[in-house]
């Protein structure tokens, strides 16, 4: 195979949702085929560099994906496939883009707050994350306002995504809010909002930089606010 | 796009095996003892031929019990009312309890999109109606379904026909009015199969006549249905029996008619030419009684056709049934609860070729474009509700269960992506998007939105389904053809 055919077959295998060979896609009959997973190995030992990779497929295929579901063709599963190959993807790149010395899109912390063990909505913003290209750190759930803190300034991340359902827990997403100013690291951070009882008045009220009310949302926001 | 057609109805059933069998006892006793007129003299001769009992003086015709029931088992039990598409897709293989839902037939208005009003039908209509059904995927087949007021009758079945049979590929079934036209309409087709033997063996077109209830064979609708049934093209011959008025009050009674009548016009045409194609007919319904008018959308005339659904299945002969009408003006809530409930019930009865499902208000006299759009809708999720639920290991998903455990979620699970699109019915019309998306989108409610997309499908380029040194036989062969539809 030629370098193109690789590139091109990763593109293809992503839109398809394709990770391992034995993921259906959403055309018939693919199921056994080379998917994301084997092609992305192969185009590492053919000598692609890893950066090429990520531009030229993965990126690519995500930004068909997208506009596949604008038009309603997709739904959120198949962005959720296609996500998940390229997360899986950047797991076997990651070690060769740091020897390239490509830089990440950034580390993303995520979390539902304390006293809520809600986390579909979060796991799902993750997925569409790491899709993305950016390195999630999840702090599953329950997760107090030190914790995140803490964790935050351990790992040096750029932003912090906070996720609620219940009414009654939307408080420690205030307190994280403070709690980041107290610890001199607000003016380095962004911090994102979501959940069903959350809105953009309530964002700004605690003093968060945006309310997302899907996990697109918030890759809309990070593309804007992104260093890279 | 998945286009749900054909499948199996049958899960709703209104009659039970002892009232189907009392009915059809009433039905025997009235052919014997009460008889029908036969006002048509060839229909008569036979009759009279077949051993049934002739009063010349009255036109009364008594059949004996197992004469009905021998004429009755000629009478094919499966028919497929062919389309003319690359695929079998819009094929109605009609029989048992298979479901299709389309259009029916005549009105003499239509309401243009956006319109409250309603004008006479032309047959520009006929034309646009059909580019309609054509581009409204869960349309199973055009039944013509408006009059062209601006021809003279004489012309009427080429034109409403030729109109059709140009801009769509789906089945086309319609109401026939001279002799002379059904013999131009079935050479117009002819020319277009290729041969009559093609023709024959594929059907794709089919027609209508009609019985006057209670019991009577009418000279011009016998002579017609005669002609149809020796042309060996599929037909019915269906009664409308009201209940109080033509029929009595009670829902049993219209269907003792109704049976007796549809019966009648079976028998006849398997008199002409046993084994031809024919459907039972029921457009049975209810009348207002402070006025004595047709109702089109009472839940009534859902029961009657479901019940009549079942009839037809006893007897083994595909069913033509009615449903989906309303009685309002306008394309408000009214009109898309009757045709919504009317339709669900017919097709879960298993009712086969459920016409009248598509675009009709105001009893059964206007035509709305919008309608054909909302009814579009109605019919996805009724196929939907026939569909029913599917039970096996697949669907169980016992192992993706076990593997997601407690608190875990199917968002991103292969199984979902698997049977996403084929588990939900995806709405073509139905707006889904939260108030704020909605409100953006300007808060169209579902007649604008219905406007909308009918005024995008009439504004498109016109499509042309026969080729055109066909077109060009048509016009110079068959008499009356007015030239705009063969273009």
């Amino acid at each position: 195979m030629s370098k193109n055919e690789i590139l091109e077959k990763i593109y293809f295998n992503v839109i398809q949702g394709r990770f391992r060979a034995h993921d259906e896609g959403i055309d018939e009959g693919l199921k056994g085929q080379e998917a994301v997973s084997d092609l992305v190995t192969k185009a590492l030992s053919d000598g692609i560099p890893a950066k090429e990779i990520v531009v030229d497929a993965l990126t690519k295929a995500m930004g068909r994906v997208g506009s596949k579901f604008e038009t309603g063709e997709y739904l959120i599963p198949d962005m959720l496939a296609s996500a998940d190959c390229v997360g899986g993807a950047m797991d076997i790149l990651k070690p060769f883009l740091i020897k390239d010395g490509v830089e990440s899109k950034g580390k993303f912390l995520i979390a539902t707050v304390a006293g809520d063990l809600h986390d579909i909505g979060k796991n799902i913003v993750k997925i569409i994350l790491k899709g993305e290209g950016y390195e999630v750190i999840d702090l599953g759930t329950n997760a107090s306002a030190d914790s995140i803190i803490d964790a935050a300034k351990e790992n040096n991340v750029q932003f912090i995504g906070l996720s609620a359902l219940l009414t009654t827990t939307m408080i420690t997403m205030e307190k994280v809010v403070e709690m980041s100013v107290a610890a001199g690291i607000r003016d380095k951070i962004k911090i994102l909002i979501g959940g069903a009882p959350t809105s953009h008045e309530f964002a700004m009220q605690i003093g968060a930089d945006a309310y997302c009310s899907d996990a697109f949302k918030a890759v809309i926001f990070l593309r804007q606010n992104s260093v890279s | 796009m998945q286009i749900r057609s054909g499948l199996s109805g049958g899960q709703y059933k209104p009659l039970t095996k002892g009232d189907i069998a009392r009915i059809h006892e009433a039905s025997l006793k009235i052919f014997a003892e009460v008889g029908i007129k036969v006002n048509c003299p060839e229909a008569m001769e036979l009759f009279r031929e077949a051993g049934a009992i002739v009063d010349e003086s009255t036109n009364i015709v008594k059949i004996p019990r197992n004469i009905v029931k021998s004429l009755i088992r000629k009478a094919p039990s499966k028919i497929t009312l062919y389309s003319r598409g690359d695929d079998s897709a819009y094929d109605c293989e009609i029989g048992g309890t298979s479901v299709y839902l389309g259009t029916g037939g005549t009105a003499l208005n239509v309401q243009d999109p956006g319109s409250v009003e309603s004008r006479r039908s032309e047959l520009k209509d006929v034309m646009n109606m059909a580019r309609m059904v054509d581009a409204l995927d869960n349309i199973h087949f055009y039944m013509l379904n408006v009059y062209p007021n601006d021809l003279s009758e004489k012309n009427v079945d080429v034109n409403r026909f030729g109109a059709a049979l140009n801009r769509t590929r789906k089945h086309i079934m319609g109401g026939v009015y001279t002799v002379k036209g059904v013999k131009n309409v079935i050479k117009m087709a002819e020319m277009i199969a290729g041969s009559p033997a093609k023709l024959r063996k594929r059907p794709f077109i089919s027609m209508v006549t009609c019985m006057i209830s209670p019991f009577i064979i009418d000279e011009r609708y016998g002579q017609l249905a005669i002609e149809v049934a020796r042309k060996g093209i599929p037909l019915v011959v269906p009664s409308e029996p009201l209940c109080g008025a033509t029929a009595p009050i009670t829902l049993a009674g219209n269907l003792v008619v109704l049976n007796v009548d549809t019966l009648a016009g079976i028998m006849l045409t398997q008199l002409v030419n046993p084994g031809t194609p024919v459907l039972y007919g029921c457009v049975s319904s209810i009348t207002d009684l402070r006025s004595m008018k047709y109702l089109a959308g009472a839940v009534e005339m859902g029961l009657l056709n479901a019940g009549a659904s079942q009839l037809a299945q006893s007897y083994n002969i595909p069913i033509y049934a009615t449903a989906g009408m309303s009685d309002s003006k306008v394309n408000d809530a009214q009109a898309g609860y009757e045709s919504a409930l009317t339709s669900l019930m017919v097709a879960l009865a298993g009712g086969n070729f459920i016409h009248d499902a598509a675009g009709f208000i105001e009893f059964c006299m206007t035509a709305s474009y919008d309608k054909l759009v909302i009814d579009n809708e109605i019919i996805g999720m009724v196929m939907r509700a026939v569909e029913g639920i599917r039970v096996d290991d697949e669907t169980l998903a016992f192992e993706l269960i076990k593997e997601t455990g407690p608190g875990g979620h199917f968002v991103s699970a292969r199984h979902t992506r698997r049977h996403m699109r084929s588990e939900q019915y995806i709405p073509q019309l139905s707006n889904r998007d939260e108030r704020s998306i909605w409100k953006t989108g300007g808060a169209k409610d579902t007649h604008a939105r219905a406007t909308e997309k009918a005024t995008q499908i009439l504004s498109e380029q016109l499509k042309s389904y026969i080729p055109e040194d066909i077109r060009k036989r048509i016009h110079d062969n068959i008499p009356g053809i007015q030239p705009f539809i063969m273009e």
